[in-house]
């Protein structure tokens, strides 16, 4: 498995790998709003891309144009070659199946129990009539993201950390090529952010699987990332390793994976620091 | 659904109810006083089941089915779960749709004949036992006046009400803007957009059943 990585590692270098998703000149604007501006990238099977950057800059935007969950004010994109921001819904439902989706807050069905969101997918495409069977593939699921035993629970009774990793489990429970994970450690201890972490590259490493990575966590993007993109203002400002982003020289990308606040912020701050403290306090506490 | 349409039936019932006892203490004087209070029975019934039982019944389950639909779907809609439908390559149509328009469809029918049977009821009561008209002449002139036809008429009406109500509350839950003020604002437009459609299509149907009545009434002549 080494090996491929290694092989897989040179043809990245090379140009020569096979792109599983492909955007060409994406454009999407909301309204006015230009929110992804002219990005023309490829996602490489069986590697994990973290797509880093402020908020607001447009990453999930991004990553739900590869599912075509938006669709493109311009620009085209590819699945395996095959054009799909131009199909109809029916026929991305089949596009779809190859893709699992963590959405930002879990999304889960809130109707229905743990157990119930992670048969959701299997029973809307597998016909399994063995209930045994698809107890064992949800306990298995679950498992993997530590929550065995909570398959009865409702989403509601769970907290913000365990409902994003059972909205993994029904990521992942269709055994997806592609995984998008749209900020899968945020709101998660530190020890359970790389619990999924080594998810990532668990499923990459065995299974193949092709991670699409949005995040703000610069520790996990190091970890678990083959190639790591920034977005700044709908555009990519930086794309390579972690050591190319590490050493990259645009003060936006330094400033962005040292967490450091820009002398412009900084300025409102304190411009604003006077009018917030003095102007509301009771006069008795002055 | 089957909660929703078992649940809407003692709302619905109590609809229909008040709608003939009204019907009866309003219109009686006027008929009183030509002598025809006797008749009474013919103006509530026909009222009721071709009119305001369907109508009334369409708009009472508007305000409740259409209400937690727009609102579960509006939820469901900000809070990405539709987009997870989607995700996992289902159609959100097939799945959230399709089988809340077949519910509505086919309840709203079967709550108005609750309606109709209960306007008749109440119409009846206050006409026989509080203004003292005759039972077997109220009775009578009823069973003369309301065919089959006038009743399945209301039961068709409502079934395109049950259609318009489960459109609408479901467009405008997965049309819904983001946050709690979002999902209210399309809770509010999908009843008023749901009442305005049960209105003119009320008034589109029984334009359009006139014309097909007065098509088929001569042939019933011929074949009586």
């Amino acid at each position: 498995m080494d090996q491929m990585t290694d092989d897989n590692g040179q043809e990245n270098k090379n140009g020569r790998s096979e792109a599983i998703i492909e955007t060409r000149n994406l454009t999407k604007k909301f309204g006015e709003k230009l929110v992804l501006d002219n990005i023309s990238l490829s996602i490489e099977k069986g590697k994990t891309t973290t797509v880093i950057g402020p908020s607001g800059c447009g990453k999930t935007v991004l990553i739900k144009h590869f599912i075509v969950l938006m669709r493109p004010s311009e620009g085209d994109v590819y699945f395996r070659g095959r054009r799909v921001d131009n199909l109809g819904e029916r026929e991305l439902e089949h596009v779809r199946m190859h893709f699992g989706y963590l959405f930002q807050e879990g999304a889960l069905f809130d109707s229905m129990t743990v157990a119930e969101n992670i048969m959701f997918p299997i029973q809307q495409h597998h016909k399994i009539a063995n209930s045994l069977e698809i107890d064992e593939i949800v306990k298995a699921k679950l498992a993997m993201v530590g929550l065995d035993g909570f398959q009865n629970y409702y989403p509601a009774r769970l907290s913000g950390g365990q409902r994003k990793r059972v909205a993994l489990a029904r990521a992942i429970a269709l055994n997806p090529e592609v995984i998008l994970y749209d900020e899968p450690t945020t709101g998660l201890d530190p020890i359970r952010s790389d619990i999924i972490n080594e998810l990532i590259l668990k499923l990459e490493r065995e299974l193949g699987v092709t991670s699409v990575v949005v995040t703000h966590d610069m520790k996990s993007a190091y970890k678990v990332a083959d190639r790591i993109i920034m977005l700044h203002n709908g555009k990519v400002i930086a794309d390579g390793d972690a050591d190319h982003i590490r050493n990259h020289p645009h003060p936006i990308v330094q400033q962005f994976i040292h967490g450091q606040v820009s002398d412009d912020d900084l300025a409102v701050l304190r411009m604003t620091r006077s009018a917030a403290t003095s102007q509301f306090l009771p006069r008795d506490f002055e | 659904m089957f909660f929703i349409g078992v649940r809407s039936v003692p709302v619905v019932m109590i609809t229909g109810a008040f709608v003939g006892m009204t019907l009866a203490v309003q219109a009686y004087d006027q008929l009183a006083g030509m002598g025809l209070e006797e008749h009474l029975g013919v103006l509530i019934n026909i009222s009721v089941v071709k009119e305001l039982g369907p109508v009334l019944a369409a708009v009472m389950l508007a305000g409740r089915i259409g209400g937690a639909l727009t609102a579960e779907l509006g939820t469901m809609n900000v809070t990405e779960q539709i987009d997870a439908v989607r995700s996992m390559g289902t159609d959100p149509i097939r799945y959230l749709v399709a089988p809340r328009l077949l519910a509505s469809l086919l309840l709203t029918p079967v709550l108005t004949i609750f309606a109709d049977l209960m306007g008749v009821v109440g119409g009846a009561l206050v006409s026989v036992l509080q203004l003292g008209i005759n039972s077997r002449a109220y009775w009578n002139h009823s069973a003369a006046a309301v065919a089959l036809w006038d009743v399945s008429i209301g039961i068709a009406k409502a079934f395109f009400f049950g259609g318009a109500i489960a459109v609408m509350s479901c467009y405008k839950g997965f049309t819904c803007k983001e946050g709690a003020h979002g999902v209210g604002q399309a809770c509010t437009e999908a009843f008023v957009d749901s009442f305005i459609s049960i209105l003119a299509l009320d008034f589109a149907l029984a334009v359009i059943f006139k014309n097909i009545y007065e098509i088929f009434w001569p042939l019933k002549s011929l074949v009586n």
